[in-house]
């Protein structure tokens, strides 16, 4: 019924005459199978082959040796954990609280809202100390710079005003939308927040625009259980103080222990005023992440087992083609 | 214990990759078959169908070739069910009366899912493992786990250099005593030197190979640029085809050396001994490879070889046939440099000398003996109980594997009892007297 048709195939593989197969050859790689049989028996300590070639790693020259043959030599080329950075529990804590410091930024991102919204300050007065200690740390980061830059006074003029005006809008924007709805969003995206934010390691989760995005979207939500419109402006700059400008002007700062410990130990004095179920929860996570992770990880490193041989696919370094016009 | 008696296999070779498709796996199944078949053994191929070709096809000298009615799923492979294909698997090795599974190839999932069928059938298995792969990806874990669940239960495994024994040792965790190295051969009678191809007053350096990442074209292109600007005297022959031509178009264009560039396009099998020939030196940029084919061929054809040191190509050629490199442009191109020297002066082994070389060394013929060793060996092994094979599936650590195994045996059994064996009709064996005489015909049997 089927009619094979192997032109191109027979053309290159048909001519292979009975003769060329049986051609006879000098290399020998086999033993005949009696012998071979007896042979794979004693393989595991070198064969008594006081009149045979020492092995060697080719597939060409091993006349004698059975296939199944493994030399001393075999895995000699394997080298394990080549890129691995062995990391102190110090570094490790250091590293970790980079997490907890957003942790504490939403955590007091969530309690100025809850003053807000019970009336526990006046909102000019929060607004007040929030803008001036965001500024009073920019001054200090950014004091050898010269002069004040024009460009940002013009965003942070621009910031206001349009924040000011949108801030009604923003208000009614979601008030038909249930609290408890709203509180899940929230509780959602500042989850989104934290995981996808650039902790400063290449990681393809990490995406800044998500990160900040989820943050303003929550923050946005937030906004319509607030009483009047000046809470939402003030509210949306302290949302904009937490998200926006903080991780500019906390990455100049180089992560320390006191840095540490004065976030942990601020979040969770304003926090054991509102509630102490929470700020305890509080000090939960944090301990969970600064103290028990690092110390895993840094113990399950011995466990790292990274194979590398010459199988591995060689890397290309680009070179730019347009180089080689110069020399 | 001798074997003097000649034991009569009936193989199977499983393998996703067939002609119609090209490559090495693909040779060397039908290179190994056809001295199988030659020396007397009984030899199907079991393969998904290629568009329309499906039902069952001979090629040369009765080699039987079964293209199941399956779809490819991904990537050439079709689609690992365990299940769905079992019934029909079952009743081709029941019909050929199979006693030896060999699968090709580590990525065919057809091969490992016929091998677990002729397990639960009591036939033993062999597989040949083609590819090289890493550690250090999600892909190449998950692959890793799969093969070592696939040959966790295997008879032997063949690995066709050295270094795929280490990684194959390393990845499926197989007893290196069950892993042999048998090297691919090449048909030194069709690729012989031709040296009134060549071109006179230039010196032309051929490339053959898929053009993808993998076979280093970022690499050739860079080396293109630079030799073709320094040296008006040197033609490039790209042979192949794949995502990464127009890498090398770009940089013929926009450096203007389109006289110097020739790309042909994919090449039939038939080809590529010409197109070999056209050439004084063969280049290759593989940034890994298991075995690298078309190096010998091109030795064979009396080519002055460049190639990355990468995998198992230094185990391939004598140094005296191959200039080795490091897989960066610096080193190729000191090392093709050093090849247009020995090109110009007429250094080095001689062509003629080259071929004789190779062909002594690889040879399809002894292949196949060495591979009918470990048919021997394993055909000599135990049959092993349902629940010894289950244990042997514990150690890779997917406890649900076993259900499916146990799954699969259930449904044997079904079959079994439905569709009983003594209701299958044996396949009549294919007689190969007058394949001597006549080795060129095609067809053979109409089914």
């Amino acid at each position: 019924m089927f009619l094979f048709n192997c032109r191109p195939l027979m053309s290159c593989m048909t001519d292979v005459t009975k003769s060329t197969y049986l051609s006879s050859s000098k290399h020998n790689g086999i033993v005949k199978s009696s012998q071979y049989f007896t042979k794979v028996k004693y393989q595991n300590g070198a064969i008594c082959n006081g009149h045979l070639k020492p092995w060697k790693k080719n597939l060409y020259s091993n006349e004698g040796y059975p296939d199944n043959y493994t030399d001393k030599s075999f895995l000699e080329e394997l080298r394990k954990n080549l890129h691995v950075r062995k990391l102190t529990l110090l570094e490790a804590i250091l590293g970790a609280s980079l997490i907890t410091q957003r942790l504490c930024i939403v955590v007091i991102f969530a309690l100025s809202f809850y003053a807000l919204n019970c009336n526990l300050i006046s909102p000019l007065l929060l607004l007040m100390s929030t803008t001036s200690f965001s500024f009073i740390i920019y001054l200090l980061l950014y004091e050898n710079s010269k002069a004040f830059p024009l460009w940002l006074m013009k965003s942070a003029f621009a910031f206001v005003i349009s924040g000011y005006i949108l801030s009604p809008v923003l208000k009614t924007l979601t008030e038909t939308i249930s609290t408890d709805t709203i509180y899940a969003t929230t509780t959602v995206m500042m989850c989104v927040h934290l995981v996808f934010f650039d902790y400063g390691v290449s990681a393809v989760i990490v995406s800044t625009s998500l990160s900040l995005n989820a943050a303003l979207f929550g923050s946005i939500c937030l906004c319509s259980r607030l009483q009047t419109a000046f809470h939402v402006f003030v509210f949306i700059t302290i949302a904009v103080q937490c998200f926006a400008v903080s991780p500019i002007l906390l990455s100049s700062i180089k992560s320390s222990i006191t840095i540490l410990l004065s976030f942990v130990t601020v979040t969770f004095i304003l926090c054991i005023r509102v509630s102490s179920l929470m700020s305890g929860l509080f000090l939960l996570t944090v301990l969970f992440i600064n103290l028990m992770c690092p110390y895993y990880f840094v113990k399950w490193h011995s466990f790292k087992d990274n194979i590398y041989g010459p199988w591995d696919e060689a890397i290309v370094q680009d070179i730019k083609i347009k180089d080689f016009h110069v020399d | 214990m001798s074997v003097h008696f000649k034991m009569k296999h009936k193989i199977c070779m499983a393998s996703d990759f067939f002609y119609p498709n090209m490559g090495g796996v693909e040779e060397h199944i039908f290179n190994l078959s056809q001295c199988l078949l030659m020396k007397g053994y009984k030899v199907i191929v079991l393969t998904h169908s290629y568009q329309d070709r499906v039902g069952v096809r001979y090629m040369t000298n009765g080699l039987k070739v079964y293209y199941l009615p399956i779809k490819p799923f991904y990537n050439q492979c079709v689609l690992p069910s365990m299940v769905s294909s079992l019934p029909l698997i079952r009743y081709v090795l029941v019909r050929e009366q199979i006693t030896i599974i060999h699968g090709h190839s580590a990525f065919s999932t057809l091969a490992h899912e016929t091998m677990m069928i002729g397990r639960l059938l009591g036939i033993q298995t062999v597989f040949t493992d083609h590819s090289l792969f890493g550690f250090a990806d999600t892909s190449a874990i998950i692959t890793n786990k799969f093969l070592e669940m696939s040959l966790a239960d295997c008879n032997h495994c063949i690995c066709v250099s050295h270094i795929g024994k280490e990684n194959t040792v390393l990845r499926a965790r197989v007893n290196h005593h069950r892993v042999s190295v048998i090297p691919n051969a090449v048909d030194t009678t069709a690729f012989v030197p031709k040296l009134e191809l060549r071109t006179k007053n230039k010196i032309t350096i051929v490339v053959v190979s898929r053009l993808v990442y993998r076979k280093g074209v970022d690499l050739l292109a860079q080396i293109i640029a630079d030799v073709c600007l320094k040296n008006q005297k040197v033609q490039f022959i790209i042979g192949g085809d794949g995502p990464k031509r127009e890498l090398l178009e770009d940089t013929r264009n926009n450096l203007n050396i389109g006289e110097q560039v020739t790309l042909l396009g994919s090449l039939e099998h038939s080809q590529v001994c010409n197109v070999l020939n056209r050439g004084h030196i063969f280049l290759n940029t593989s940034l890994t490879e298991a075995y690298c084919m078309a190096i010998v061929e091109a030795a064979s054809c009396g080519l002055k070889i460049v190639s990355t040191r990468v995998g198992g190509i230094p185990e391939v050629l004598p140094p005296e046939l191959i200039i080795l490199t490091e897989p960066n442009v610096p080193s190729i191109l000191q090392g093709l440099y050093k090849a247009i020297n020995q090109v110009n002066s007429e250094l080095g082994v001689p062509p003629i000398e080259c071929h004789r070389k190779v062909q002594s060394l690889y040879n399809w013929m002894n292949i196949a003996k060495r591979t009918e060793i470990v048919y021997n060996m394993v055909s000599l092994e135990p049959p092993k109980s349902l629940g010894k094979q289950l244990r042997s599936y514990i150690p890779t650590g997917v406890y649900p594997f076993l259900l499916v195994v146990s799954f699969m045996h259930i449904l044997l059994r079904l079959l079994d009892w439905w569709i009983p064996r003594s209701d299958i009709d044996l396949a009549k064996d294919y007689k190969i007297e007058d394949s001597q005489v006549n080795s060129n015909s095609s067809v053979l049997e109409n089914q």
